[in-house]
This record gives structure tokens, C-alpha cells and sequence, in this order.
């Protein structure tokens, strides 16, 4: 975790950059389709739709009017159904917005070509990434959480794609974990690591994976997922669940001082945080300890 | 494996020409410690003679000295198919399964008797398993057998000397029988051993070792038991000689590899205990340790009147193979912790699934094995020490150690308890799967049944009768005043009135356990709860797997009953239910309730079982925040910050305001420091550093994350 909180941090200033990019549409929407796929058996019929359920319900919380949820599941979920959702979003959706499809269930590889498990025909990477292909959304995140879908990368992989997986390639074929621990991102507030109210892509990622190897190394089980992401700067500056209120002040005129101050702060932060290696133990504590008090004091202006 | 087979030599000398000179060629290469060219030549043998049992015996010989007794195994019974009164192949097997110290060596020694009544080395091996048992009567006359037919056998002399050594006699006119030959004095050494008397052990492995130089098998006992008794030096400088001169059984390769990962370890030491644990885990699991072993020697100095010498040493594994080579070649040990004198190996919490170990119960055990053998100068039978363990651990806390087991069950109901006088040979040689359990804890309740009959204090006497290297059956005699066969009575008697409801109603309570399970499914809720109070009381120690608590419970839920629920997981907490999402559960229920500090109590309980969760030193800071007590949430927050959790900002945040409640401004100030640093927007942390900095004149809400 501390890595990844390193991580985090060298990368603030090209989330700094893609953020703003982001924002910058004011009326942008983020257009989600999950689906549940085939279970096979009663047991991971129930499991799959179950998670798919809490994922909906996680999504609509709130009642963010920029956020257009549509999840298939059961006897819904199928390839024609499927097809249909994406081609709406493909209609709707402008080149501002943001589109993210999760995909829970089996997935199985047969060497060449990832399929996913579907009621009735299945659909295989290369026929999803050209439905796509066709969703004008700028900003795109793929959450494949079956099994095999390592398998599925490289069809589904594209500039303004993220693709996350389950597994890490296609020959890991047994039923995954992971996507019980991507729905637990979106609601336990642990996964917000860096506390911004904004559960980015690459945060739920980094919970579910770790609670993922947590639950076979409890288990006592070999590990046979092994989850991946293609591109974490983008995952990291990809927003999936924002909740609380931060935004707020940053549209007051009456503040823009003020926020302009804070940030300033944090970019001394940010360029003592890179100085860390370079510096006495001592002495960054010391400064840290001071900008860190700077901000405090900013931001509770802000808040006032 | 020292039987020679000049008569078999002979015989074949006398058919086969070309046979003989290729079985003298393979025993030559063999003894030659080529044993690739022995192999080839055995099988060179085998494929010109199929029909020839004596050659696959002795090559099955082979096998079982160079450490595969599967392949010598087959090789035996393959003999037995040709020959199936083949006196040395019955005897092979024998000794096979007396290497695993299995029951069943014995009944085909006496059929290899049967097969060749001149077959000493079987006289031998059924004294050395006697003895084991810790029945010198039997071992001597096998032992006698044995001499009366091969008046120097080796092994005959060892367990005549051995039995004069364990019994404490200054010396034994057998040791002057062994003479120079080394593996006389390495079987002394086992006898000392096995009844844990390693000192001892490792003197005669030396005077084996003088004796024969090149005694590999007793250069790796060496080493082992010096290992065992914290000589990590010396162990590895004999171990490494065994394997370099081609001695490689799994004792010694991976005793050799455990000593290598010493180095991944952690030592802490006090003035009375040093604590090993793994590096990766050693900050998390540190203050539950000590603390339970400052606990523990408290408990025991007061308990056993004694103040021991030297510190207690544990060792505490993740890897349960690595633990597992630490009881490598014992008899019978219990799977989770092993005591040698002062020093204990046991199993990780880490090592072993959530909830199917109680870690704190397992160091009471070994700890009180420690005081027990330290009191008797190691002159204890195995199942008094184990007794008086088991005896602890539910002394220490009602709801640990070992619930009745469906084959401890099974044992009352078969009536398959041992006499107090033959007890131990349920712990040594095993005659059924679950003897050893079945063992523990009859030796367990025959300890509860003497302190509540004759107090407390009378296991301490009998600890220092035991201490006279007295025997059992004189120990029961004058300790309790009875005959073993009248305490046999009396306990047996105790036993059937306090099972006697679990054993009649055990079908009925599996028959229910089904129904229930069935009911479940169709979701008929009050139908699961009425089976589920009506079969509980027939066994309410299963707290396994699909135990009717959580079946009761979540059928509660389901009608949002949650007094329900919470009566139910109550039972189930308190009588010693382990499941840590189970006990979570129920914590969050009574939390939700408003009972904070029995929401508390539960979650503790946990640290006792799986303490390597972040999720429950979150769950049980944030609670002992709630209520108060700051240094108990420091110390919950302080393990969660050591297990690098996901919420590394949020973890900091809450040490922070453990800190500041306790009154501790500037260590509370560092966290704060430490949570910003992850996540500087982070406006609670920020609230809190302005606060224990002074920098605020507002308090901020403190409230949790």
C-alpha cells in the first residue's frame, strides 16, 4: 500500500493535468452498463446477480443526474440485450463523456479468443471491442471480471480505453473473487486512500486486489487470479464513485483565493514529498509537519 | 536396517551363479554408497528373477534406508504376493510402519514371528515399540527374546540399557554389551527423546557418534535436538555433515533449510522470554504474544509454585511446513505446538485458516508443558503433561481449547477410552486415526476430574510424585488413594453423566442439523428456528462448520429479528465459536444495539484466534475509542498500521486520535503528520494536527473515519 500510495503521489501531477482535462466539460455524463453474466450453476447465478444488484444500487445512491446506470443480469443478460444497451450508449454518448462497462460472471479462452458467458450465445472480446469502438465517450474503463479474462486484453485494448481484469491472462480459468471486492470499493470509504471523497478506478482496483490475494492467502489457497490494469495513470484520474461535497468550494468566486492559496500549498507539498529520498529524516518531517499545518489552517478558511 | 541375510547369500550362491554375483555386486555398491549402481543392479535382478521375493525384499531394504518408504513398501508387498509368508518382507513392513510409530508394526512383527521364529530382529523391534509405550515390562522379555535366540543383538542390549537409563539407575551392565558399536548408543538416544529428555538424548547421540564416526543418522539426530534445544550452531555443523556425506532424508534437508530462514525472523527478548516471529508479521503479532506469555508464567509461577531459570523461548511459524519440521520424527505430537523444555514451536495464526486455530490456547498449552516438565525434570508420562496442558487451557477461558469432536463422540460411544494405565500408548502408537485427539482429551478430563475431586493443588502433587520418576499406576495409588481400575470406574462414570445427552442424541442432532439445513433452503425461517432450539441442546459444543448457532441466527435476521440473532451468536461466542465473520457479526449486532462493551468482548476474542485482520483491529479501535479506553485502541490501531492496510491515511488518522485521547499530543500530532502525507486533503487529519498543534482555537468534532 505504501508503494501504491508512492505511486499516487508521483503521479499527482499528471492527475493534476487529466483532472482538469476531465472537468473541463461541464456537463459531461458517465454512461455505466454492468452485466451479470451466465452462472452455470443455481449458487453463482445467485452470487453473480446478487453483485450486480449491489453494484446498481451502489451506482444510483445519491441520485447523480450525470451518471446513466443500466445493469443486465438473470435472463436480461444477454447478448442481444447487450448489444442493444451498448448501441443506445453508442447513440447517446458525446466525445466529453465518460463510459464505463463491468462485466461479472465466467469467462472462458480457448487459446486465441476470450469469450464471455452469456444466456443463449456468448460474446466473444473482439465482437465487444468493436461495439465499443462505436461508443463516442472519450474517456472509457472496461472492468472484466470473469474468469480468463486476461485473455481478453489485448481485443479489448485502445488509447482512450482502461481495461481492468480479473485475472491476468487467459489460461487463469477458474471463477474469480475479485469482483465481490470491486463491489465492496464503491461503499467501504477505506478504499478512498487518498481521502479526496472520489473513489478513482485505480483505487478500487488497488482495494480489490489486494483483498483478493488477502482471501487466498487465508484461505490457504493458490492463488489463481491474479488481477491487472493496463493503464493505472488513466485508472488513477478515472472517477468512479464521487460521494461528500469537496467540489463545492472550488465553484465559489468568493473562494477562489483561497483555493487558489491551498493548491499552492499542495504543489510545495508535492515537490517536498519528490525531495523525500534527498532529504534528513529530520528535516522533512519538519517541513512536511509545517506545509501540512499551512494547509489545515487554508482549507478551514475555505471551509468557513 | 542392519539385518545381514548371509543365509540368503548362500542359498543363491548355490542356484543361480550369475543371480548371486549380481546380488553381491549390488550389496557391494550399496555398501559402497553407490546407490544408483545398486539400484541398477537390483533391478537388473528383479527383471531376471520376477518370481524371487528375497531379492525384492532387500531391494525394498534399500529403499527404506535411503529414505522412500513408499517404494519400499510396494517392493514388500510385491515379496508378500510372491511369498506371502516371507518373514523378512512382514518384518520390512513392520519396521515401515514403526518408523511412523503406527500400532500396526506389531501385528506384522508377529506375523513375521509366525513366518520365521528365529527372526530376532522382530523380537526387537516389538520391544523398542513397547518401550515406546512406556510398557518396560513387555520390552524387556521381547528384548530377552530377542537374546535368547542372537545373544549379541544390538538393538535387544540398547532397550535392556535404555529401560535401566530411563528409570534413572547410575549405569546398566548393557552398555558395556554395546561396546563400539555407535547405533547402540543412537537408540538410547531415541528412548531419551521420545520421553523428552533431550540432554540426555544428545549425550548418547555424541557417544554414538564417538563410537561410530560415520553414524549419519545419528549426526542428524544431533543435530535436530540441538536445533530443538536452541544450539543453532551446532545443529547446523551436523546437519550439514549428515547431507554432505549423502544423508538426506527429510528431516535432515529440511531442518538444514529452516535453520537457512532463521534469518527472516525477528528475535525479542525480556529477561524471562524470547519471542521469535516472522519479520512480515512480527509487529502485528508482538503485543498479543507477550502479552499472553507475561500472562501465562503469572498464571503458572502462582499455579506450579516455581520460578523458572531460564526464559521461555517461542518460536512462531506462518508456514506450517516449517513448523512442521520441528516435529519431524515424533510420535504423536500435537499438530499446533510443540514444547522442547524450554523451548516452543508452534503454528502462526497466519499459518492456519481464520478460525480453525486458537493461537493463545495452544501457547497456554506449550507453556504449561514448559512448567510440567521443568517441575519433573522431564520424568513425566506423555499424557499427564498433555492432561494438565489441555486442563490449562480451558482454566485459562472457558470458551478455548478443544470443543467434544464428533470422534471423541464416537470414542465415549464405542467405548474406546483408555485405562489410565495404558493412556499413553494412545499418544505414542495410535491403533485409530483419531486415537491421538481422543487421547487428548481424555487426558484433559481425567485432569478436570482430579482438580474438581481432589482440588486444584492435587495435580501439583501428583506433578511432583511424577517428578520421582514414579509410574503411573503408583502416582494414582498414593496421590488419590485408589486402585487405577477403581478411578478408571469412577472417571468412566463421570464421563458417561456429562456426555451422555451428546452421545444418545447424536443421530437425532445429525438427522436435525439436515432437516434444518433443508429448511433453510426452502427459507422457512420459524421452521429453522424451532429445529434449531430443539436439537442445540443434544451437542452444544459443535461450533464447526454448519453449526445450528449461525443457522438460528441468520434465520433471526431474516424476520429482522436481531435479539434473536444476538441470544444465538451469543451462545455461540461463549461456547468457544470461532469463525471470525461469525463472531464479527455478531460484535456489529450488539454494537448496533448499543452494547458497545459486549460488542467489545466479542471482538477481542478474535485476537485470540485471528489476529492478522486489519479489518477487525479497525472494527475493535474504533469501539475501544467509543468507550474509552485510548490505550486499548492505540494498541488496535498501532496492529492495523502494521498490517500496511488499504486505508493507510485513515489507519494514521485514528492512531492519531487514539493518541490525542490518551493524552499523548505530539505522538498523536506524528500520526496526523503521517496521515496527511497520504492524503493532505484529508480534512478530519487536518482538523486534528491544527488541534494537537495548537494551531486551533476550535475543537474540531474528532468524529470517527
Amino acid at each position: 500500500m505504501a508503494a501504491a500510495a508512492e505511486m499516487g503521489c508521483r503521479l499527482k501531477s499528471l492527475l493534476i493535468f487529466l483532472c482538469v482535462a476531465a472537468a473541463t466539460p461541464v456537463f459531461a455524463s458517465t454512461y455505466i452498463l454492468t452485466v451479470s453474466g451466465l452462472g452455470g450453476e443455481p449458487d453463482y447465478e445467485q452470487r453473480f446477480a446478487a453483485m450486480a444488484t449491489d453494484m446498481d444500487k451502489l451506482l444510483r445512491a445519491g441520485g447523480q443526474t450525470d451518471r446513466i446506470v443500466e445493469t443486465l443480469k438473470g435472463p436480461d443478460a444477454t447478448r442481444a440485450k447487450m448489444e442493444a444497451a451498448l448501441g443506445r450508449i453508442a447513440a447517446q454518448a458525446k466525445p466529453q463523456d465518460a463510459f464505463v462497462l463491468m462485466l461479472i460472471g465466467h469467462g472462458t479462452f480457448d487459446g486465441t479468443e476470450y469469450k464471455f458467458n452469456l444466456p443463449g450465445p456468448d460474446i466473444s472480446a473482439p465482437e465487444l471491442a468493436a461495439l465499443l469502438n462505436r461508443i463516442p465517450a472519450g474517456r472509457q474503463l472496461v472492468v472484466d471480471m470473469t474468469s480468463a479474462s486476461g485473455g481478453a486484453v489485448a481485443a479489448l485494448k485502445r488509447a482512450n480505453r482502461i481495461v481492468i481484469t480479473a485475472t491476468k491472462s487467459g489460461t487463469e480459468k477458474n471463477a474469480t473473487v475479485f469482483a465481490r471486492y470491486w463491489v465492496d470499493a464503491l461503499r467501504d470509504p477505506a478504499a478512498d486512500v487518498d481521502k479526496n471523497e472520489t473513489i478513482s478506478a485505480l483505487e478500487a482496483f488497488q482495494y480489490a486486489e489486494k483483498k483478493t490475494a488477502q482471501f487466498y492467502t487465508e484461505q490457504k489457497r493458490l492463488a489463481t487470479e491474479h488481477p491487472q490494469v493496463d493503464d493505472q495513470p488513466r485508472a488513477a484520474a478515472f472517477p468512479l464513485l464521487k460521494f461528500g461535497s469537496a467540489a463545492a468550494a472550488a465553484n465559489d468566486p468568493a473562494k477562489r483565493e483561497l483555493v487558489a492559496k491551498k493548491d499552492d500549498i499542495d504543489n510545495k507539498i508535492d515537490a517536498l514529498k519528490y525531495q523525500k529520498s534527498l532529504m534528513a529524516p529530520d528535516d522533512y518531517k519538519r517541513q512536511l509537519t509545517a506545509l501540512l499545518i499551512e494547509l489545515a489552517k487554508a482549507q478551514a478558511a475555505i471551509d468557513k | 536396517m542392519s539385518r545381514l541375510r548371509t543365509a540368503l547369500s548362500l542359498l543363491l550362491l548355490g542356484s543361480f551363479m550369475l543371480s548371486a554375483q549380481t546380488l553381491e555386486r549390488a550389496e557391494a555398491l550399496w555398501h559402497a554408497q553407490d546407490f544408483d549402481g545398486a539400484r541398477a543392479e537390483f533391478e537388473a535382478l528383479l527383471k531376471a528373477n520376477p518370481a524371487n521375493a528375497e531379492y525384492r525384499v532387500r531391494y525394498g531394504d534399500l529403499f527404506h534406508e535411503r529414505f522412500n518408504p513408499d517404494d519400499a513398501k510396494k517392493l514388500y508387498e510385491e515379496a508378500l504376493k510372491i511369498d506371502p509368508k516371507n518373514a523378512d518382507a512382514l518384518l520390512g513392513i513392520a519396521q515401515l510402519l514403526a518408523d511412523d510409530f503406527d500400532a500396526k508394526a506389531n501385528d506384522y512383527a508377529e506375523k513375521a514371528l509366525e513366518a520365521n521364529p528365529r527372526l530376532y530382529q522382530a523380537h526387537e523391534l516389538m520391544a523398542q515399540m513397547a518401550l515406546e509405550d512406556d510398557n518396560s515390562k513387555k520390552a524387556e522379555s521381547e528384548a530377552d527374546a530377542a537374546l535368547a535366540i542372537q545373544p549379541d543383538a544390538l538393538n535387544a542390549i540398547a532397550v535392556r540399557a535404555s529401560i535401566d537409563l530411563l528409570a534413572d539407575k547410575e549405569s546398566s551392565p548393557w552398555l558395556a554389551k554395546i561396546a563400539n558399536r555407535g547405533k547402540g548408543y543412537e537408540t538410547i538416544a531415541h528412548f531419551f527423546v521420545i520421553n523428552r529428555r533431550y540432554e540426555e538424548g544428545i549425550q548418547y547421540y555424541r557417544k554414538a557418534i564417538a563410537a561410530s564416526p560415520d553414524l549419519w543418522t545419528a549426526h542428524s539426530q544431533l543435530g535436530i535436538n540441538l536445533m530443538r534445544l536452541g544450539d543453532e550452531k551446532g545443529a547446523r555443523q551436523e546437519l550439514q555433515l549428515a547431507y554432505d556425506n549423502h544423508f538426506r532424508d527429510a528431516a535432515t534437508a529440511n531442518s538444514l533449510t529452516l535453520l537457512d530462514s532463521y534469518k527472516n525472523f525477528d528475535t525479542f527478548r525480556t529477561p524471562t522470554t524470547v519471542l521469535k516471529l516472522q519479520k512480515k508479521e512480527s509487529a502485528v503479532l508482538r503485543p498479543y504474544f507477550e502479552e499472553e506469555m507475561k500472562r501465562a508464567m503469572a498464571t503458572y509461577e502462582k499455579k506450579y509454585k516455581v520460578v523458572l531459570k531460564d526464559p521461555i523461548q517461542v518460536e512462531v511459524y506462518p508456514d506450517h511446513e516449517d513448523f512442521a519440521v520441528r516435529t519431524m520424527g515424533m510420535p504423536g505430537l500435537g499438530a499446533l505446538g510443540v514444547t522442547f523444555n524450554n523451548f516452543i514451536a508452534m503454528d502462526s495464526p497466519s499459518g492456519r485458516t481464520p478460525g480453525s486455530f486458537h493461537w493463545a490456547s495452544t501457547l497456554w498449552h506449550e507453556m504449561s508443558h514448559v512448567y510440567v516438565l521443568s517441575l519433573t525434570n522431564d520424568r513425566v508420562p506423555r499424557w499427564f503433561t498433555e492432561g494438565v496442558s489441555v486442563h490449562e487451557e480451558t482454566a485459562a477461558s472457558p470458551d478455548w481449547g478443544d470443543r467434544l469432536s464428533p470422534e471423541i463422540i464416537a470414542a465415549i460411544r464405542d467405548k474406546k477410552l483408555l485405562p489410565i494405565a495404558d493412556i499413553d500408548r494412545g499418544f505414542v502408537h495410535p491403533s485409530y486415526p483419531s486415537q491421538v485427539i481422543v487421547s487428548y482429551y481424555e487426558a484433559g478430563k481425567i485432569c478436570d476430574y482430579i482438580s474438581e475431586r481432589w482440588g486444584e493443588s492435587k495435580l501439583l502433587d501428583m506433578i511432583h510424585a511424577f517428578a520421582k520418576n514414579t509410574p503411573t499406576v503408583e502416582v494414582i495409588r498414593e496421590q488419590l488413594g485408589m486402585s487405577p481400575e477403581a478411578f478408571d470406574k469412577d472417571f468412566l462414570a463421570m464421563i458417561d453423566k456429562e456426555t451422555a445427552k451428546t452421545v444418545a442424541g447424536f443421530p437425532d442432532w445429525t438427522k436435525g442439523v439436515r432437516e434444518m439445513n433443508e429448511m433453510a433452503k426452502e427459507g422457512k425461517t420459524d421452521e429453522v428456528i424451532a429445529k434449531g432450539r430443539e436439537i442445540e441442546g443434544l451437542y452444544p459444543d459443535y461450533v464447526e462448520s454448519g453449526n445450528v448457532y449461525s443457522f438460528v441466527a441468520d434465520a433471526c435476521l431474516k424476520k429482522d429479528d436481531k435479539a434473536c440473532a444476538i441470544a444465538e451468536l451469543g451462545r455461540y461466542s461463549k461456547i468457544g465459536g470461532r469463525d471470525p465473520d461469525t463472531i464479527k457479526k455478531y460484535a456489529k449486532l450488539l454494537e448496533d444495539s448499543g452494547r458497545l462493551k459486549d460488542a467489545e468482548a466479542a471482538l477481542e476474542r478474535l485476537n485470540f484466534i485471528f489476529p492478522v485482520d486489519a479489518d477487525l483491529h479497525q472494527r475493535l479501535g474504533s469501539l475501544l475509542l467509543k468507550t474509552g479506553d485510548a490505550p486499548g485502541a492505540v494498541r488496535e490501531f498501532q496492529a492495523l498500521i502494521a498490517m500496511n492496510p488499504i486505508d493507510a491515511a485513515g489507519s494514521h488518522y485514528n492512531l492519531a486520535r487514539a493518541f490525542k485521547a490518551e493524552g499523548r499530543n505530539d505522538q498523536a500530532r506524528e500520526e496526523a503528520v503521517s496521515a496527511l502525507e497520504v492524503a493532505p486533503d484529508f480534512r478530519p487529519a487536518q482538523k486534528l494536527l491544527l488541534e494537537v498543534t495548537g494551531e486551533s482555537g476550535a475543537k474540531s468534532s474528532d468524529g470517527e473515519k
